[in-house]
């Protein structure tokens, strides 16, 4: 499986964008200069960035708190991000929702804090999109633990009946939380709860981002046909903690070991120098200019403004007067 | 002109009237199609299955899937057929629908509107029959508004469903079943949030009623004066926002007040008015406040112990004439 040498450039550049800015975020936390939770998606940036990648900008993403792949792959800056984490009136919901982003230009409608909450919201917007007529696919990205939520059912099962426009894409990491993926599941894969509600699903490796963009790509043109739900597994490997500062210790060493060669960015990188896509000095100064963007967006946040004891009590209702 | 129509034909004529005139509006819920009480009754003869859509049995997730459908610009009118069912529904209801705009910090409104009956009196027992407005105050975001008339039940329907803010509209079972009718007029119209009406004026003490104890109180009210006792009722009618001046203006002339619910009296409306009583308005007060409700008990379906759990006009009475 192959994508065009420009898309595969892009899928690589957001990969490494993704990778940078949590380990930015890594470093602040243990520096002490910022307090915002991190849940940290290393090893999983060819799912959250392949998955992503085949969305058009009027396509809904609902994502997930780990880490910021899944914003980066549908548009928002680092910027926009940064700001948002630490809580400036600059941030998109200015600094209320932290961790919970959202960007409404790039049809981001919001992340839930309660995991599973936005498996029927996501089946909703699609509602919508299929009432109005409109092209626009719902992807919601989830993590294998959250599919145990109840609502996951009844949402397959209204997005199955109605055949909605929404791509389920489950991002298979191995860990629910501070527990191995067995701990949770009786079954090997999630996906096969999919032909419950006759839903097509394809179980697919997460490291390869040409494989995890082609098989989005190929549920996204399904759904986006008028042909319903499709559901999308990919196997991947947490390398990081359930967040940043967790207890650790319930990973196998060897695991960590085993998957440390299986890096999505370094076999996207051998993809890029193979096919002379990039040299290496060139790779070297692309990774340098992204770098850079990062700091750039993390200074900026730093230098934004706090907001205010009227932003407190701002935007609950629509209307003035009610609280 | 106007003309008389039931409480739930005022529900049904709020929905048609919308549905015809903005295409975003829908209805979605269980059974709407048949519609058990007779509320969303016709409407997929006139607006066809696409926009009266009959859902599984899942409260949270047909909530999450309607307050997704507002996401995206639609106005969806969605039913959870008991007011008991609204628990399932919880995490949707308190944890997202109306703290989404403020933690997206103004991008997204969610224009729902969330029917349910609640109310007890038809022995159905303790999972069919509750009033639980007080589990849902504390949640920010939602407005949360109880008709106890067709006039008022079609137009506070109407604001709700063009309202930008998710409201909860709280039916009563006894509205509906009892077939209660009232005048509306031809003419379009709405009722605009936080605004109680006086049902009936009177000087020696106050009686703030939520939905259909508004009856009740109107029937204390009319056993009171045998006894030249004037008491004055007041219908909240809007739980959230709360009419706060209508409710103690009146405490003002009277010195009395009694609130009266149909749910349970711990942490209920009543006791949050009482609090207003106690902090903001302390000395208006001439007499210690007294709140009518529902016992910490269930709802057997025993009609003798149903009758025992509800307050009604007698236990009314006692209360006003406590603050005398």
């Amino acid at each position: 499986m192959s994508v065009d040498n420009e898309i595969l450039k892009e899928l690589y550049r957001r990969m490494i964008l993704v990778r940078f800015m949590e380990e930015a975020h890594d470093r602040l936390l243990r520096e002490g200069k910022f307090q915002l939770m991190g849940h940290f998606g290393t090893g999983q940036e060819a799912v959250s960035i392949g998955v992503t990648g085949p969305l058009r900008r009027e396509d809904i993403l609902f994502g997930t708190h780990r880490g910021v792949g899944e914003f980066i792959g549908k548009g928002m800056s680092p910027r926009d991000i940064w700001f948002e984490y630490m809580g400036k009136k600059e941030g998109l919901c200015h600094g209320k929702g932290g961790v919970h982003l959202c960007d409404r230009a790039n049809n981001i409608p919001g992340l839930v804090a309660t995991l599973g909450s936005d498996f029927s919201i996501s089946v909703g917007t699609a509602l919508a999109s299929k009432m109005k007529k409109t092209e626009q696919v719902t992807l919601y990205y989830v993590g294998e633990g959250t599919c145990n939520q109840a609502d996951a059912h009844p949402s397959m099962c209204m997005a199955a009946l109605w055949k909605l426009p929404v791509v389920f894409a489950v991002c298979t990491n191995q860990f629910c939380e501070l527990s191995y993926m067995c701990e949770h599941y009786p079954t090997q894969d999630v996906a096969p709860r999919a032909a419950a509600y006759d839903i097509p699903y394809n179980i697919v490796d997460g490291q390869d981002v040409e494989t995890t963009y082609e098989a989005t790509r190929t549920a996204v043109e399904h759904a986006r046909a008028g042909n319903g739900p499709y559901l999308v597994e990919y196997k991947t490997f947490r390398m990081s903690t359930h967040f940043s500062g967790d207890p650790g210790g319930y990973v196998n060493p060897a695991d960590l070991e085993e998957w440390k060669g299986k890096d999505p960015i370094e076999l996207c990188r051998k993809k890029i120098l193979e096919r002379g896509i990039l040299g290496e000095d060139e790779d070297r100064e692309f990774r340098g200019g992204i770098q850079a963007e990062v700091d750039e967006a993390v200074s900026a946040a730093f230098a934004g403004t706090d907001p205010s004891v009227e932003d407190l009590f701002k935007d609950v209702y629509s209307r003035e007067g009610v609280i | 002109m106007g003309r008389t129509i039931t409480y739930s034909q005022a529900l049904n004529e709020a929905m048609a009237e919308e549905m015809r005139r903005d295409a975003s509006v829908f209805v979605i819920g269980e059974d709407v199609r048949v519609s058990p009480f007779g509320q969303t009754a016709g409407l997929v003869n006139e607006f066809g299955e696409e926009r009266v859509l009959n859902t599984p049995i899942a409260e949270n997730a047909i909530t999450g899937a309607a307050m997704g459908a507002a996401l995206q610009g639609m106005r969806p009118v969605l039913e959870l057929m008991f007011m008991d069912f609204t628990m399932l529904a919880m995490d949707q209801l308190c944890n997202n629908l109306g703290q989404w705009r403020y933690i997206t910090g103004g991008q997204y409104s969610i224009p729902l509107t969330i029917r349910t009956a609640c109310g007890g009196g038809m022995r159905m027992g303790y999972g069919h029959s509750q009033c639980l407005e007080s589990q849902l105050i504390q949640a920010p975001g939602l407005i949360i508004v109880e008709p106890s008339t067709p006039y008022d039940a079609k137009g506070l329907l109407k604001a709700a469903i063009r309202s930008d803010d998710p409201v909860i509209v709280v039916e009563s079972k006894k509205l509906i079943f009892g077939g209660v009718e009232g005048e509306v007029p031809d003419e379009d119209y709405t009722i605009p949030f936080g605004e109680a009406v006086v049902r009936k004026e009177g000087k020696d003490a106050t009686v703030v009623a939520l939905g259909f104890m508004c009856y009740e109180a109107l029937g204390a009210a009319q056993e009171l004066a045998g006894e030249d006792i004037d008491i004055e009722v007041i219908d909240l009618r809007s739980i959230v926002p709360m009419d706060k001046d209508t409710i103690f203006g009146s405490v003002e002339k009277t010195g009395r007040l009694i609130t009266v619910e149909e749910g349970r009296i711990r942490g209920g409306v009543g006791a949050e008015i009482s609090a207003l009583a106690a902090g903001e308005y302390h000395g208006l007060l001439e007499a210690p406040v007294q709140r009518v409700a529902a016992p910490m008990v269930p709802i057997a379906v025993s009609p003798a112990l149903e009758d025992l759990y509800l307050p009604n006009k007698d236990s009314i009475v006692r209360a006003v004439k406590r603050t005398l």
